[in-house]
């Protein structure tokens, strides 16, 4: 069974739709990637999953950790999983720790509240972890405040407090979104590291295809609420079956080979309270057809373990497409 | 030089310092943002300044423009020195050259229909009739993909690819010979910047201006432009076409940025740079480059490299190690992974 398993999950904040049904596991250890664009529902997946979310939000559906389920689990249920088995990290570092303690000291109140640990063992352990996280200089670090270290250290602070709970599964939030481009190869570098070295799980939820690809073994494309495609990375990239996700790729700029236009996604992405009858995707769809306005296509399998949610995926015939666009 | 050939934009040694206050009693300590660059853009061209958060690249934006002035080094636009900015000749200039932001919502008036907005560069200009003034913001919409019904939306009321259309119409309006865009997609998703990157490669093969494309991100300035300036801590480290820049990097900081490119299917290893990106205010000796660089040698420490065409292809690099001047040091610090 898997470690989580989202099965047909729901949000709604009023009347707006914000997730309208996912379905989705993470293996024990597995690297998932989550992709899609701002407001697809990427982040709520996992507030949601972890009752973070405010009371006016009506979830449905069911979450199951280790086969425990979690929408409307009690306090004594979530409160071990929060930060505990599952850690979640964000995009600003600098808004999510506390500017008037020291580092160390948040650290340690993760410490203190996960596991248990104070006095002299705990700051020993605060210094294991941000040496751990690569804080150079971690005896002194500890006692510096968030504004004294730059944006990719505070991330390693908060990647740090995030493995002080020994989570079994890390989700981080855009974690390199609001980093230089040197500073974010180092942060992916450094979750690869933990990875290796803990065994942990990770989702990585990301507007960067090519940020996911590099990381995850298997992603996971949204759309509006939905999730319209699944598969291993290599698969999304070679065999892209949702006009969607091909529209994801096509907007990349290619780094080699005749610089043409772009392949760009007419429109914008709808409100959630002006969701398209049929599929989400159908108006800014180059290949829709008229029955795509009328039903909201369910997931088809296209091959093992691919999954699309378009009528018109069919199983593919495998090596019939090369991905010569998006690998040059 | 006729005036054909002469370029439309040109900088030289262009410096910029700012004067900082740490805290209501420290120290004033000088950021020289800016140190000694020097560029031209052509009619029919677009640069591309690509660095990251704090190397200059804004600032050297704002300088071309005329925006700041300079400590030191001059512009030079169309042949004539740019004017004192706040300046009458200034003002008359500004028509020519116009600048487009990152974040379209913060650049445009929330209380205003875009309409108004975008043509209120003519009234400022007094340029036509307001017919003339009509049928120019009418043309301008449709050139960036606008419905003429947006002209009377607010803002808030339209997508964002819609609102950074508005502000390139407003910047086109006067139809510049430049246009200088700092990060002008950066706060868009991912299918809004293909539509952007697409609109601003054909108004400018249609328009024929000159283009100052600033941004971090190299496949987005590969996609987009001419020639590319790479820039590290207030000065150009590289400068070539954009695929020279991309498949052959010669400077150890451009080959740090190529390499963490995140793309599928990506074989190579990747160089992981050490340390933080450098704080302006405290600026290392020597190339500025050196404490993060995997191959600094002795001179990188002392000596600050100029930008100057390698021996070997003519490449415009400022490295002491990539001139041949010094053989690589430390090559075995040089982390991969």
């Amino acid at each position: 069974m898997a470690f989580v398993q989202i099965r047909d999950m729901s949000v709604a904040f009023g009347s707006a739709p914000a997730l309208r049904g996912i379905s989705l596991s993470v293996e024990r250890g597995e690297a998932l990637g989550l992709v899609g664009e701002s407001g697809c529902g990427k982040s709520i997946t996992w507030l949601a999953a972890l009752g973070l979310l405010p009371r006016s939000a009506k979830v449905g559906g069911s979450v199951l950790l280790d086969g425990v389920e979690l929408i409307g689990a009690s306090p004594s249920v979530l409160e071990p999983v929060r930060g505990g088995r599952i850690a979640m990290i964000f995009q600003d570092p600098a808004s999510s720790l506390n500017p008037v303690h020291r580092i160390g000291h948040q650290i340690a109140e993760a410490l203190a509240l996960h596991r248990g640990l104070t006095g002299a063992p705990a700051r020993a352990e605060v210094i294991r972890l941000l040496d751990q996280v690569g804080i150079p200089d971690a005896k002194t670090r500890a006692n510096a405040y968030p504004h004294e270290l730059s944006g990719g250290q505070n991330q390693r602070v908060m990647i740090a407090m995030a493995l002080a709970g020994e989570p079994e599964l890390l989700v981080a939030d855009e974690p390199t979104t609001a980093l230089d481009v040197t500073i974010q190869a180092q942060i992916l570098d450094l979750l690869g590291t933990i990875r290796r070295d803990t065994s942990m799980g990770l989702v990585l939820i990301s507007h960067d295809l090519g940020v996911v690809s590099e990381t995850c073994s298997r992603i996971a494309v949204m759309y509006a609420g939905r999730i319209v495609e699944q598969a291993e990375s290599a698969a999304i990239f070679a065999n892209p079956s949702h006009p969607y996700t091909r529209g994801l790729l096509g907007a990349m700029p290619p780094i080699s080979g005749p610089r043409q236009k772009l392949v760009s996604i007419p429109g914008s992405v709808p409100e959630a309270s002006r969701m398209p009858q049929g599929c989400a995707f159908a108006p800014r769809c180059s290949e829709a057809i008229a029955d795509c306005t009328r039903v909201d296509p369910a997931a088809v399998t296209v091959e093992a373990n691919h999954l699309a949610a378009c009528i018109r995926a069919t199983p593919a015939k495998t090596g019939t497409r090369t991905p010569e666009r998006v690998l040059a | 030089m006729t005036a054909s050939q002469m370029p439309l934009l040109s900088a030289q040694d262009l410096a910029r310092t700012y004067s900082i206050r740490r805290g209501m009693a420290g120290r004033v300590t000088n950021v020289r943002a800016v140190d000694g660059v020097t560029l031209t853009i052509a009619r029919g061209e677009t640069l591309g300044l690509v660095g990251e958060s704090g190397c200059g690249k804004s600032t050297t934006a704002r300088l071309v423009l005329g925006i700041e002035r300079p400590d030191e080094g001059q512009v030079r636009f169309d042949g004539a020195p740019m004017p004192g900015s706040g300046s009458p000749g200034w003002a008359a200039l500004r028509k020519r050259m116009q600048l487009v932001f990152q974040d379209p919502l913060s650049a445009l008036d929330r209380r205003l229909p875009v309409g108004l907005q975008i043509r209120e560069p003519l009234e400022i200009h007094r340029m036509g009739t307001p017919a003339e003034q009509n049928a120019r913001v009418a043309e301008v919409m449709e050139e960036v993909g606008l419905q003429p019904h947006h002209a009377d939306r607010h803002p808030h009321a339209l997508s964002g690819g819609q609102r950074q259309r508005a502000v390139i119409a407003r910047a086109l309006v006067t139809q510049p010979d430049l246009l200088v865009c700092d990060e002008p997609i950066s706060a868009l998703d991912v299918s809004i910047q293909a539509q952007v990157m697409n609109l601003l490669v054909e108004l400018q093969e249609r328009l024929g201006m000159g283009m100052l494309f600033v941004s971090h991100d190299l496949r987005a300035v590969r996609q987009i432009s001419h020639r590319v300036a790479v820039m590290y801590l207030g000065r150009i480290v590289e400068e070539g076409a954009p695929d020279e820049i991309l498949h052959a990097p010669a400077h150890p900081y451009s080959q740090a940025l190529v390499s963490a490119i995140p793309h599928p299917g990506k074989t190579a290893r990747r160089i992981v740079l050490q340390g933080d990106p450098p704080n302006p205010a405290d600026r290392p000796p020597g190339c500025a480059f050196h404490p993060r660089c995997p191959v600094t040698a002795m001179r990188c420490r002392t000596e600050t490299p100029l930008l100057k065409p390698r021996p070997s292809d003519g490449r415009r690099v400022a490295c002491h190690v990539a001139q041949g001047e010094v053989a690589p040091g430390h090559v075995g610090q040089l982390e991969l992974s």
